[in-house]
């Protein structure tokens, strides 16, 4: 299971991509992993998101691409800080503070 | 619907109920709502139930303006810190008139939008956002980390910086970043600028240049003397200077993709994809941003006096919602003439020349 977060936008108009790969994690972590990634029910949400742009009240709010890859076809979900759920929101917070994530800046 | 999402909790009925009220009702209706919010001995903070019915109605504080109680307090800062993190506005940290706290960030919070008030009354005559003394608020130590500041429809969000990308607790100690947010108030209660492509470009830019003036009057700057940075020193050291540079967009730090010049605009697609950033909003505002920095250095003196005073002017009574930059540029160009005289005009049409936007 990977889990990849790319965040744009935002005041500083930065891309970033955060990843974190279940393999890399003890075992004890990999479950809190998975226990995280199931309540953020990214899997429920749809596969491909509409390109209509969102109601738009929070200039400057970060955009979210949260992909997740497990055994079948990479499920995909697209968030601004005014729309993400409380639960994504504490997946992501969840990974930012492993050790093991692997993180870039995109040109 | 995922607007709510995890805020439900916080929801108590009876203000909502007014709130509908003070939206949909008759005048009378309105007002006797509002006057109930506003003396309900069961509401801590008008502020916090305003900022919960702009999020649950899905208001925005334009819809809001006219009926607002005119506030006993110029702005009032929150502490996100102790109460669920992402619950806004938080805990009332320092209220108006109140002495230094111990937390600095609510301190840079407050003296920061103290000096965007006072410049937006002392230079253009404006009280507050809405011109009629909205309170300002501000929350504080936004989540955990949070690599980011913005401005949610009805109040300024500061996260803490991770450190990674941000300095921790570089978000709250720049000025021109504090200047920016709350000048997205203005942009949304005036020209309304939707926030996508050229006219986000345009809205992004506008929050620079008065960001930047409102750091260039605090430090008494002529134009000349101006670095033309936005937010300086608060990236970590390794990613570069500075978010932005309007005098040589696109060199502000190692990847800032901002043109300066219509030949190197960067089309993208507004589609939600964290990559195309709104169709390039944070991207082309480079764009106005240097045709602003190139005009007031060549009117010469304060650039809050000249061009500071059309870009003002045009912001507040000349755009509309989807105005792009030939219809800006024009309108600064027309407004510098009817301010002026013809030579600040050819100076503003030379700047804008300079950047590629005809007028
Ligand atoms: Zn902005």
């Amino acid at each position: 299971m990977k889990l990849t977060i790319r965040r744009g936008g935002g005041l500083a108009g930065m891309v970033t991509q955060t990843e974190l790969d279940a393999q890399t994690l003890p075992k004890p972590a990999a479950q809190d992993f998975a226990g995280a990634v199931a309540r953020a029910h990214l899997a429920s949400q749809p596969a491909v998101q509409p390109t209509a742009p969102p109601a738009r009240n929070w200039p400057d709010a970060l955009l979210y691409d949260i992909s997740l890859e497990e055994t079948g076809p990479p499920v995909s979900v697209r968030y601004t800080d005014e729309t993400l759920p409380e639960n994504v929101r504490k997946l992501v917070a969840w990974v930012d503070g492993r050790p093991e994530r692997v993180e870039s800046i995109e040109p | 619907m995922s607007r709510v999402h995890g805020r439900a909790h916080c929801s108590i009925a009876p203000p909502d109920m007014l709130g509908r009220l003070a939206v949909d009702g008759t005048p009378k209706q309105r007002e006797a709502a509002v006057r109930a919010l506003a003396t309900s001995a069961a509401i801590r903070s008008q502020r916090a139930v305003m900022g919960r019915l702009n999020r649950q109605l899905n208001l925005n504080i334009g819809q809001m303006v006219g009926f607002a109680v005119t506030p006993q307090r110029r702005l009032t800062i929150y502490d996100n810190k102790t109460n669920g993190r992402t619950f806004l506005p938080g805990v009332r940290a320092r209220d108006w008139g109140q002495p230094p706290v111990e937390d600095a960030a609510v301190n840079q919070a407050y003296d920061g939008s103290s000096a965007t008030y006072e410049f937006y009354r002392d230079v253009y005559k404006r009280n507050s956002l809405d011109g009629v003394g909205l309170e300002l608020v501000s929350s504080v130590h936004y989540g955990v980390g949070f690599d980011n500041a913005f401005w949610d429809g009805s109040q300024m969000v500061y996260g803490d910086g991770s450190g990674r990308i941000f300095q921790i607790g570089g978000l709250t100690r720049s000025l021109d970043v504090i200047a920016h947010e709350l000048t997205h108030g203005i942009t949304e209660l005036t020209a309304g600028l939707v926030y996508s492509k050229q006219s986000g470009a345009l809205n992004e830019s506008f929050s620079d240049v008065f960001g930047s003036l409102v750091k260039q009057y605090s430090l008494k700057q002529s134009a000349a003397e101006a670095d033309w940075m936005i937010g300086e020193g608060i990236l970590v050291p390794a990613l570069g200077a500075a978010l932005r540079s309007m005098m040589n967009p696109g060199t502000a730090y190692s990847g800032d993709r901002q043109p300066g010049h219509m030949d190197d605009y960067v089309d993208l697609p507004d589609n939600n994809d964290p990559r195309n950033d709104n169709g390039g909003v944070h991207i082309n505002s480079g764009i106005p941003n240097h045709a602003f920095a190139l005009a007031a250095t060549a009117l010469g003196g304060k650039s809050w006096e000249k061009a500071g005073k059309i870009w003002y002017k045009v912001l507040t009574t000349r755009l509309r919602p989807n105005s792009q930059f030939d219809e800006a540029a024009q309108a600064t160009v027309d407004v510098a003439g009817s301010l002026f005289s013809s030579t600040e005009q050819d100076i503003v049409h030379n700047a804008w020349k300079e950047v590629g936007v005809r007028t």
